[in-house]
């Protein structure tokens, strides 16, 4: 169980994320919705210490995490998939999985979770001699994913997977993500693709101008009217409503 | 007369490859420009010049001390002088501007104390000089053992880069210092391995080197010069370049001396770099990870 309390983020006088708290549970996916610049990529950065934050409990299975070096969170059990991947493009696939497991946490179940990331990414196993610098979007993306799994976490932290896939791709990886929650593995999703990442997660967060304003289940946020016209691109009735940047 | 300069310019360019593969790890990893690499070797060099003068101890033996020793000063050096430049420096660039400061600084301390210990006279002392005859060309023995030690410890060092763990991990810090910490990776800690590293190597180069050249306190310089020369010539980061680079300066070095003019090698050298520089600025083999 991941519980993050009062997390705050500035840079300078700007408040990128305003006194957040939430929780993800073990075999949930938690999600977080929200337009462009309200604060999501700081948040997860904060909570995997690779962003310095203020007055923040990030208590993981009850142990606290805030403060430590983001090298020191891994160890303790939570791995981030950046915006933008984070994967090492110069080495092969092969070297970036083996650096997943660089963890200490991660050598004992090393193979197995070896051979669990190329069940659920059946693709990575056909170019493990790769550079992956070489590969598409898609591709990188599911060596990023499969990178955090190989530090063999608790909780995954996704910041905005789906960017630059193609429909079919996107596919593929909520199908993976499902999967590896079932595993039971808690995952916290950022996601601007509110249809499909309704459609697998749990429960959701949303978030505007750095403060959460709403939280419920995926069930009843997939009928909010307010999420309905901010995210998943419905007009009230009588006036149409472009959706706001980017969502 | 070719056979000759063919295996003296190996042995120089074997010795050169060694010295740069030391810088390239201490750049490309921990961001870190040491103007005293040099410096290193040749105390190195005087190190081992001592154990053998005074406490007949072979350099080969010697190796066994001075490396370690010099992989234990180059990482007392990084946690106490550089690591506060680290923590200081916002990014890697102003790291590398003040870390060029701090290492030239750095260069005339040791310089200095080198100075005061042995004088401004050239050293040699004669070990293993027994000529021996291959292909039809007579080599020093020392020049010899010097050449197959260095492809031992360049060799040694490419498969810890490349096959195993904690190499990959020093190969992605270099390419992704930001990524690194997502997979536990504690780059500091990796930076300061790096440094100690390219200290090791760079004394274990002048060991090798002082069997068979003369040296003195000021000479430092020249050979950090050079190792600039072949790691921007190799690609930055990139050992392979790093021994080409150096086999084709030792070589040509050694060519012109031989059947040109000794007084033109310094300027073979630049030539080099320059025609390196203008056709292929990126070096021979780009700044890839290998
Ligand atoms: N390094 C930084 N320096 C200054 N301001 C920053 C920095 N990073 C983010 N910000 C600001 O903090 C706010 C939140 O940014 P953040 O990247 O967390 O938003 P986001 O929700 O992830 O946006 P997006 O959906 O576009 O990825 C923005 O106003 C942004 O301009
Ligand atoms: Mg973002």
């Amino acid at each position: 169980m991941l519980e993050v309390s009062n997390i705050s983020v500035a840079y300078g006088k700007h408040l990128a994320v305003d006194s957040i708290g939430l929780r993800v549970a073990p075999g949930e996916i938690a999600l977080i919705l929200g337009a462009n610049g309200s604060g999501k990529t700081s948040l997860l950065k904060a909570i995997a210490g690779m962003q310095p934050a203020t007055g923040a409990s990030v208590r993981l299975a009850g142990r606290e995490l805030a403060g430590l070096p983001a090298h020191t969170i891994v160890e303790a059990g939570l791995a981030l998939v950046p915006e933008g991947r984070g994967v090492f493009g110069e080495l092969t696939v092969r070297e970036n999985l083996e650096l997943g497991a660089f963890a200490k946490r991660a050598r004992p179940a090393e193979a197995k979770n070896l051979r669990h990331v190329l069940e659920l990414f059946p693709r990575l196993g056909e170019r493990l001699a790769q550079q992956v610098r070489t590969m598409s979007g898609g591709e990188q993306q599911m060596v990023a994913v499969g990178r955090a799994l190989m530090s063999a976490p608790e909780i995954l932290l996704l910041d905005e997977p789906s960017l630059g896939l193609s429909p079919l791709m996107c596919k593929e990886l909520f199908a993976a993500l499902a999967r590896i929650r079932d595993k039971g593995l808690g995952i916290l999703l950022v996601e601007q693709n509110a249809k499909r990442s309704l459609a697998i997660a749990d429960r959701g967060y949303l978030i505007a101008n750095g403060r959460i304003v709403g939280d419920g289940s995926a069930a009843s946020l997939r009928d909010d009217p307010a999420v309905q016209r901010a995210y998943l691109g419905a007009a009230e009735p009588g006036r149409a409503m472009p959706p706001p940047d980017g969502a | 007369m070719f056979t000759a300069a063919l295996t003296s310019g190996l042995v120089l360019g074997g010795m050169y490859a060694l010295i740069a593969m030391g810088l390239t790890l201490q750049y490309g990893v921990a961001r870190i420009m040491n103007l005293a690499h040099g410096e290193l070797m040749i105390a190195a060099a005087f190190a081992a010049l001592w154990l053998f003068t005074s406490a007949a101890v072979n350099p080969l033996l010697g190796l066994l001390i001075i490396v370690p020793a010099a992989f234990a000063i180059s990482g007392t050096i990084y946690r106490l002088l550089l690591t506060p430049l680290v923590r200081r420096a916002p990014n890697r660039d102003a790291l590398e501007v003040d870390s060029i400061l701090a290492t030239f600084g750095m260069l005339f301390v040791i310089q200095g104390i080198m100075l005061v210990m042995f004088g401004g006279a050239y050293f040699s002392y004669s070990f293993l000089a027994f000529p021996v005859t291959i292909a039809g060309a007579t080599v020093a023995a020392n020049r010899l053992l010097a050449l197959a030690f260095a492809a031992v410890i360049g060799l040694a060092l490419y498969l810890y880069l490349t096959r195993t763990r904690l190499g990959t991990a020093v190969r992605a810090v270099a390419v992704d210092p930001q990524s690194a910490p997502l997979v536990a990776i504690d780059v500091r800690a990796t930076a300061a391995l790096a440094f100690a590293f390219g200290g090791a190597l760079v004394a274990a180069a002048g060991v090798l080197v002082s069997m068979f050249l003369t040296f003195n306190a000021n000479i430092g310089v020249v050979f950090t010069m050079k190792a600039l020369i072949v790691v921007i010539m190799g690609g930055v980061g990139n050992l392979l370049g790093c021994l080409v680079a150096g086999l084709i300066l030792g070589l040509a070095e050694t060519f012109v001396a031989t059947f040109v003019d000794p007084g033109l090698t310094l300027a073979t050298t630049y030539a080099l770099f320059l025609i390196i520089l203008l056709v292929r600025p990126q070096g021979l083999f780009g700044t890839a990870s290998r």
